[in-house]
């Protein structure tokens, strides 16, 4: 019992860590009020640029470089078609995600060829000299690949970022009230791109993890709703860095738990394990279990002088 | 012939030349030209290519059925979707509630006694039933916007990824809708409704044409004409501008918000009823397969048109049916077509933007 303890307590953590880097970029830029449905697209891509970059250049490392560069790339049009243009951010969010899935399959076919499971070089664990020894924590927290704890160190630089600089301050603004901003000389086009590319990063991030951290491979849409619950664990998390750390951890309990379950013996089934995580983001913006607000602006366009 | 006849008839091209109208239509153009282009980078000689799409979007009369019913649903979506925006409300959920038709309109014909039922009523009474559960879902977003005020985005997001588990579970278990268990290979799905609860053919030939899209065109008609004349279509319109002072005005604000949604819902129900009374006759996990997504792109580009609506349902029911085609018969990957559906969406919308920025 123990040891399957210190394996579910393990995957937890390594289940969430994708969502729990994507999440970290996503609360920023809905903090400034831009909702990035196309956060599973950017994972997506970013899997695929990492899979590609580590097979062409045997190293992992090259091969998150490319990862965060494609999903970049997502966050430029992203950025640009819901920030600048001022489009439909859902509709371009939902657009770039079929574009992702598309290309990455087709790209995946043509420079893979066929469902070959190649394996590519990835990351491998890191132990953390000392803390890997304790008992029973030591292998459940301390023996992970090197992005887990950047996902942590992620949470709380992101924490900072939101709530102790100028910056975040301009982006809070921006969000909340994108004209007194604008009046008050916060540049809300230029601070709400920004927030969207550091999303951008963040998914190249958590998209990397999947294909060169967590399995060493890549395979077609193998995001699966990654993005969507990383979205869902923002909102469960009311918009705030620590609390959306909490849900994502929450969710990736609960993924591990379809696995585990059926292992003890449980039977549970597992549609309502999967379901758990949004009912719960739905409970909390109903305020039916604690009080989740959106910032007032998010998924709005500004227009200077316009409404 | 008078002086102002001529100048009208010389006008009315022009308007066509409109810059509102040729930027999506340059946007349209250019995604499908990409997907040539990707077409040819897959090896497949672009002609063989384009003639096997062709011929599956209309070559037979099979195929142009095909086509049209695939357009039904997604026409019947955009409709939803156009019918929220009249509030500024955004039903972000169509996948969700197509979901939900799905499941009552199968159980319905399955179990629930609709087979038993005389003449019509076998096939009405669980389309009835689905539009009643997926306005239900609609409402559930309405009610939690109006009571609560949580933003219908993000509600009706959510509630479609919970309607998707719950079709997955409901044929999972065979205490709900999973067929019985006869051997291990028994796939989890539904069985076969029986054929007095299956929507009935317009032809009696051999082209299988069903009821499905005179219900579309006739909601799309009633709608549109409700939209564009009914005083509740301007008080609805009045309430999503306005909140406050539509209240000081005496219009019941919630109730707007909960039946705007309850109705939009409602046309996701109908279209979920539709694939599978339809077309599909069972209930798959993931049978809604994007179908919601689509249809409120449909009904986003249509910018209230009925007529634009009908013309986008046909491109992307044009686009699913061409692209299994092009997969099939020329060997084109099917992800070249998602490709384009995605560069589409993307691009139209862009331009959309970019058009109302330059008025």
């Amino acid at each position: 019992v123990i040891d399957s303890l210190v394996v579910f307590l393990a995957s937890t953590l390594r289940l969430s860590t994708p969502l729990i880097l994507a999440a970290s970029g996503e609360v920023v830029s809905e903090r400034a009020g831009v909702l990035n449905l196309s956060l599973e697209g950017m994972m997506l891509s970013a899997a695929f640029g990492a899979a590609l970059g580590a097979k062409s250049s045997g190293s992992p490392g090259v091969g998150l470089l490319c990862g965060i560069g494609a999903a970049l790339l997502l966050a430029v049009v992203q950025a640009w078609l819901s920030v600048r243009v001022k489009a439909n951010q859902l509709v371009v969010g939902i657009g770039l995600n079929i574009l992702a899935l598309g290309a990455t399959t087709f790209l995946y076919r043509e420079v893979f060829g066929g469902l070959s499971r190649e394996v590519i070089p990835s990351f491998a664990p890191l132990e953390i000299p000392g803390l890997s020894r304790l008992p029973f924590l030591g292998p459940a927290l301390f023996r992970q690949t090197p992005l887990v704890y950047v996902a942590c160190a992620l949470v709380v630089a992101t924490q900072l970022l939101i709530e102790r600089t100028r910056f975040g301050l301009s982006l809070r603004a921006v969000g909340e009230n994108p004209r007194a901003a604008d009046q008050a000389g916060i540049a809300v086009t230029a601070t709400r791109a920004l927030c969207v590319l550091y999303t951008g990063l963040c998914a190249g991030l958590a998209g990397a993890f999947l294909s060169v951290s967590s399995i060493s491979t890549f395979t077609e849409g193998m995001t699966n709703g990654a993005g969507y619950l990383a979205v869902t664990a923002v909102i469960l998390g009311a918009w705030r860095s620590f609390s959306t750390f909490l849900a994502c951890l929450l969710f990736g309990a609960a993924t591990a738990l379809q696995f585990l379950l059926p292992a003890l013996g449980v039977k549970l089934p597992t549609a309502l394990l999967v379901m758990l995580p949004y009912l719960l983001a739905l409970l909390a913006v109903s305020g039916l279990m604690g009080r989740s607000r959106p910032p007032a602006a998010l998924t709005l366009p500004f227009r200077r002088g316009g409404h | 012939m008078t002086t102002q006849a001529w100048s009208a008839a010389w006008q009315w091209p022009r308007s066509l030349l409109k810059p509102s109208r040729i930027l999506p239509l340059c946007a349209l153009v250019g995604a499908l030209g990409v997907g040539l282009v990707l077409v040819a980078l897959s090896g497949v000689p672009v002609d063989k290519a384009l003639a096997a799409f062709f011929d599956g979007v209309a070559g037979s009369g099979y195929a142009l059925v095909g086509t049209v019913s695939r357009a039904a649903p997604l026409a019947l979506v955009g409709l939803g979707f156009v019918v929220a925006d009249r509030g500024k409300l955004t039903n972000v959920g169509a996948e969700g509630q197509i979901c939900l038709g799905g499941l009552a309109s199968t159980a319905a014909c399955l179990y629930w006694g609709a087979a038993k039922l005389p003449g019509p009523l076998a096939y009405v009474f669980p389309v009835a039933l689905a539009a009643l559960a997926g306005g239900a879902w609609g409402a559930l977003a309405g009610w939690l916007k109006a009571r609560r005020g949580s933003s219908e985005v993000i509600t009706t997001l959510l509630l479609t990824f919970i309607a998707l588990q719950m079709v997955y579970g409901a044929v999972q278990s065979e205490a709900l809708l999973r067929q019985p268990m006869t051997s291990s290979s028994t796939l989890p799905e539904s069985l076969e409704i029986p054929a007095p609860t299956t929507l009935p053919l317009l032809s009696s030939g051999a082209l299988p044409l069903h009821a499905g899209l005179l219900l579309a065109l006739g909601c799309v008609a009633l709608f549109g004409w409700l939209l564009r004349k009914s005083r509740v279509s301007l008080e609805l319109y009045s309430v999503g501008e306005n909140p406050r002072a539509s209240l000081r005005a005496g219009l019941a604000v919630d109730r707007f918000v909960i039946g705007a949604l309850a109705a939009s819902g409602a046309l996701g129900g109908l279209a979920g009823a539709l694939m599978i009374q339809g077309d599909q006759h069972y209930l798959t996990s993931g049978f809604s397969s994007g179908y919601g997504f689509d249809g409120l792109v449909v009904g986003l580009l249509s910018r209230g048109s009925p007529f634009a609506l009908l013309g986008f349902a046909l491109l992307f029911g044009a686009l699913r049916s061409g692209g299994m085609a092009m997969e099939m018969s020329a060997g084109v990957p099917s992800a070249v077509v998602v490709v384009c559906q995605g560069l589409i969406v993307v691009a139209v919308a862009a331009a959309a933007a970019l058009e109302r920025r330059r008025a």
